[in-house]
């Protein structure tokens, strides 16, 4: 981010960038910075608070007056914690689950539904292009893939990569999961969202086998692809 | 983010190793004209496209240094993030898009007359590029140049 605001203002633009890293913007040097004491994924401070977004703009756009730079300020505000639980990092609740993903995916559909509605139709589900009615099929090609299984699907198009195509399915199946879960139980808080979707779904089990198989190949890129998918 | 030495060791690692370009000095372009007279874009390397376009890809080396168009009429229904890094928390922009790719609140200060104008199209990257060299050399040149063509003054880059 800050390189491209180098590129850009050698080219004629004048730029802002809000920071997340204060030592690699230390090192880059963009012309106008705001560092921001907020997780990966909070630029802008949090959700629906607009007027934090607003005040982290105005302070941003507050820099564009200053006569020279660099400029690396810093947004007065408190830190939101970083706490990002991971696969790795969550204990199951009780064994193995012998339920079906498809099934459970079916029992969450309502919630996701209520989602969408709620969002005026907005979803970040739609990545894989597979179409949610055939989303019985994509559990079961991840169950097979899982199983080490020579296995695809006929939506994948013939420029993605099979691993790169699962990413985008397992991309496609967080989002369905965390906003059906975020529309079933609103106050939950963004570990607990986590912790229940590594701890508590059959799906949340099946995707870190689905990159344990993808980890044992060959292919460097498909490796660094089920780095993504869970840890 | 937080201070490195309140990170996870694991995020701090990665984040103490990531091989940052080191630069000396610094290109500097004063505005032309106060905000509430300019238009201004947004850049984001939030790794976002339109619902239709293609997504970016997680399997190149260095990663992914193409770019895509948003327009600025855009609806958040009609934006998706293929930035599928499981590095971030991503609850976040599935309850707001603006956490990210601040568009409403944009087309607020636009309306408050705080800022002149906003650029017909917005310009997304991938973020977490380990190798900025196409970045540096070719698409970020060719987005500044359309930047300009479309008569953008002020540019607002948002990471994720």
């Amino acid at each position: 981010m800050s390189v491209l605001a180098r590129v850009f203002e050698a080219a004629g633009l004048a730029t802002v960038c809000i920071a997340m890293v204060r030592e690699h913007v230390e090192k880059v040097k963009p012309p106008r910075a705001l560092f921001v004491p907020y997780p990966f994924g909070f630029a802008l401070g949090k959700p629906n608070d607009a007027d934090l977004q607003h005040r982290i703009i105005a302070a941003a756009f507050q820099l564009l007056e200053k006569p020279e730079g660099p400029i690396l300020a810093d947004f007065p505000e408190d830190e939101i914690p970083d706490v990002l639980p991971q696969s790795s990092g969550v204990t199951r609740n009780g064994a193995q689950s012998t339920a079906d993903a498809a099934d459970e995916i079916a029992g969450l559909r309502a919630f996701y539904e209520r989602w969408v509605e709620e969002h005026d139709g907005r979803t970040a589900v739609g990545l894989s292009g597979v179409s949610q009615r055939r989303w019985r099929g994509l559990v079961r090609f991840l169950e097979a893939y899982a199983r080490g299984e020579e296995v695809d699907m006929k939506e994948r198009p013939a420029d993605v990569a099979l691993p790169q195509f699962i990413r985008y399915c397992v991309d496609d199946l967080k989002a369905f999961y965390y906003e059906a879960r975020m529309a079933q139980k609103p106050s939950t808080s963004e570990p607990d969202l986590h912790v229940w979707f590594w701890g508590e779904t059959v799906i949340g089990q099946l995707i870190p086998a689905v990159g344990e198989s993808m980890q044992a190949s060959e292919d460097p890129a498909a490796k660094a692809v089920a780095f993504g998918l869970a840890r | 983010m937080p201070k490195l030495e309140r990170l996870s060791a694991v995020v701090r690692q990665v984040l103490t190793s990531f091989p940052c370009l080191e630069a000396d000095d610094t290109p500097w372009t004063p505005p032309t004209r106060e905000l509430k007279h300019s238009n201004l874009a947004l850049v984001t390397s939030a790794g976002l496209h339109l619902r239709d376009d293609k997504p970016f890809a997680a399997d190149v080396k260095g990663g992914d240094t193409s770019y895509r168009v948003i327009p600025s009429d855009a609806k958040a229904t009609d934006i998706l993030q293929s930035h599928t890094s499981i590095g971030f928390d991503h609850t976040a922009i599935y309850r707001d898009l603006n956490v990210t790719f601040p568009l409403d609140r944009m087309r607020e200060l636009t309306a408050r007359g705080v800022v002149g104008g906003l650029a017909p199209n917005a310009y997304s990257f991938m973020g977490a590029l380990r190798d900025m060299r196409r970045i540096v050399e070719e698409t970020g040149p060719e987005v500044a140049q359309r930047l300009k063509d479309e008569g953008a003054e002020v540019v607002f880059l948002t990471p994720t």
